[in-house]
């Protein structure tokens, strides 16, 4: 086996080693289980085929996470312009209901909800740095923005979410007790 | 040594480990003077928490065949993949309609039926905080006129209203007063035990559907349970453990109902 074939072996490991994380950030940024795993699969598909330019010593964690980002907010705007023709091929269909996972407590549900329906810019910030733990500094990098607005984003999507969850929490309260 | 000033950005900074470990006992002390900050701090570590624990479970999942082939050097069938992504594409559309109309319709139309409740419970709170403070004025009419508050109070609210007796559950009644609810009335009838605590019924003629639950404000202070039964709303309010005051509130409510004859 040439040393080529080793190192390119070597790096297939460390991306699969990856794809765990790489899935939560996913299913953070996206929710829906199936989509998050699309993501994750264009993120190795576009990763495999630059392996090249993932220099060596580099944390492939983050090397994988700026990608799957970029991908990420051009899924985003994508999205926003296929909107209008999904919704007219799909009228009068019984396409409506999106089954809940079973194995969500309603407190995560909640919470899942709440994320998303915060701007995806402050979703990505929050959930890179508070789920997945990164310094502002690798953050930043990550996502392509300078480390104030990061922060910025990180304190409005915070502060966003609490308000969303208050409003979940008082509709709930209103309906709790029997008589 | 001057301590610098801290704000609410200082909060994000420390929850995310990035406060200079020299700012960090100032900034403690900052937090412990200003109990407000202290309770921002500590809801948005435990949001994180939440948000952490929400997406734990995904780290133990096995990772789907065709992430790991694909890594592996293997390609799934472009044409599943496809039609995964129109299912997808409609789900996450739904998804989204349904969050963000779900979000108008919180202030437009689901938001009014909700609003019914939110209000009789917010107006029964207010009028408990009003009232049962007071010592003086508390009541327009005492307990010692009984027969004439229930008169006036039934009449004016147009409801048959009694005065539940909660003496087991050792309250005694000290009077009633009128108060607006929205375009109508509402009859309080205020309550006390040995110690002075104290709870307030609150009954009107309002509300146009069936809810009953426990409402409590954001701020904290007293709670209200609740019922709503079309044209006909009361609210148990006091600061007792929620339930003491749910058990109370049934007590009353039960004998509030077969007294209108209702039951």
């Amino acid at each position: 086996m040439s040393a080529e074939t080793t190192g390119m072996d070597q790096r297939r490991t460390a991306i699969l080693a990856e794809i765990p994380r790489l899935r939560r950030y996913a299913r953070a940024l996206v929710r829906d289980r199936d989509s998050a795993d699309d993501l994750v699969q264009d993120c190795l598909e576009r990763a495999l085929s630059r392996m090249d330019n993932w220099t060596s010593g580099e944390n492939p964690r983050r090397w994988l996470f700026t990608i799957m980002h970029h991908l990420f907010v051009d899924q985003a705007r994508r999205t926003k312009r296929r909107a209008e023709v999904v919704m007219m091929a799909l009228e009068g269909s019984e396409a409506m209901s999106v089954p809940a996972d079973q194995a969500e407590s309603v407190a995560s549900r909640e919470i899942m909800d709440a994320l998303q329906a915060i701007s995806p810019d402050r979703r990505a910030a929050l959930v890179i740095v508070g789920v997945e733990g990164f310094s502002y500094a690798e953050a930043a990098t990550m996502l392509g923005i300078p480390a104030g607005t990061l922060m910025s984003r990180v304190a409005r999507g915070r502060e966003e979410l609490r308000g969303l969850l208050d409003d979940m929490g008082r509709r709930r309260a209103i309906r709790v007790v029997e008589r | 040594m001057t301590r610098r000033d801290f704000s609410e950005r200082d909060i994000h900074l420390a929850l995310d480990g990035e406060l200079p470990d020299e700012d960090r006992s100032d900034f403690e002390a900052w937090l412990e003077s200003t109990p407000e900050m202290k309770a921002r701090s500590l809801r948005f570590e435990a949001d994180r928490l939440r948000l952490r624990a929400a997406f734990a479970g995904v780290l133990e999942e096995r990772v789907p065949d065709r992430l790991a082939m694909r890594t592996a050097g293997e390609t799934s069938s472009p044409i599943a993949r496809a039609l995964r992504w129109r299912f997808a594409a409609a789900a996450a559309l739904f998804l989204a309609l349904g969050a963000g109309g779900g979000y108008i319709a919180g202030i437009r139309g689901v938001g009014l039926e909700a609003l019914a409740e939110d209000e009789l419970a917010e107006e029964a709170i207010a009028a408990h905080t009003i009232y049962a403070a007071e010592q003086r004025h508390a009541v327009e009419v005492g307990a010692d006129d009984k027969d004439h508050l229930l008169a006036w109070l039934s009449k004016r609210v147009g409801v048959t209203l009694i005065a539940p007796d909660l003496q087991a559950e050792g309250f005694h009644l000290v009077g009633g007063r009128l108060l607006p609810a929205g375009q109508k009335t509402a009859g309080l009838l205020l309550y006390e035990d040995a110690k002075g605590n104290r709870i307030s019924i609150y009954v009107t003629a309002e509300g146009e559907e069936k809810a009953k639950g426990i409402y409590q404000l954001e701020t904290g202070g007293a709670s209200a349970v609740y019922w709503l039964d079309e044209g006909w709303g009361c609210a148990v309010v006091g600061t007792l453990p929620q339930d003491q005051l749910l058990d109370v509130g049934k007590k009353a409510y039960r004998q509030l109902l077969a007294g209108a004859g209702m039951v």
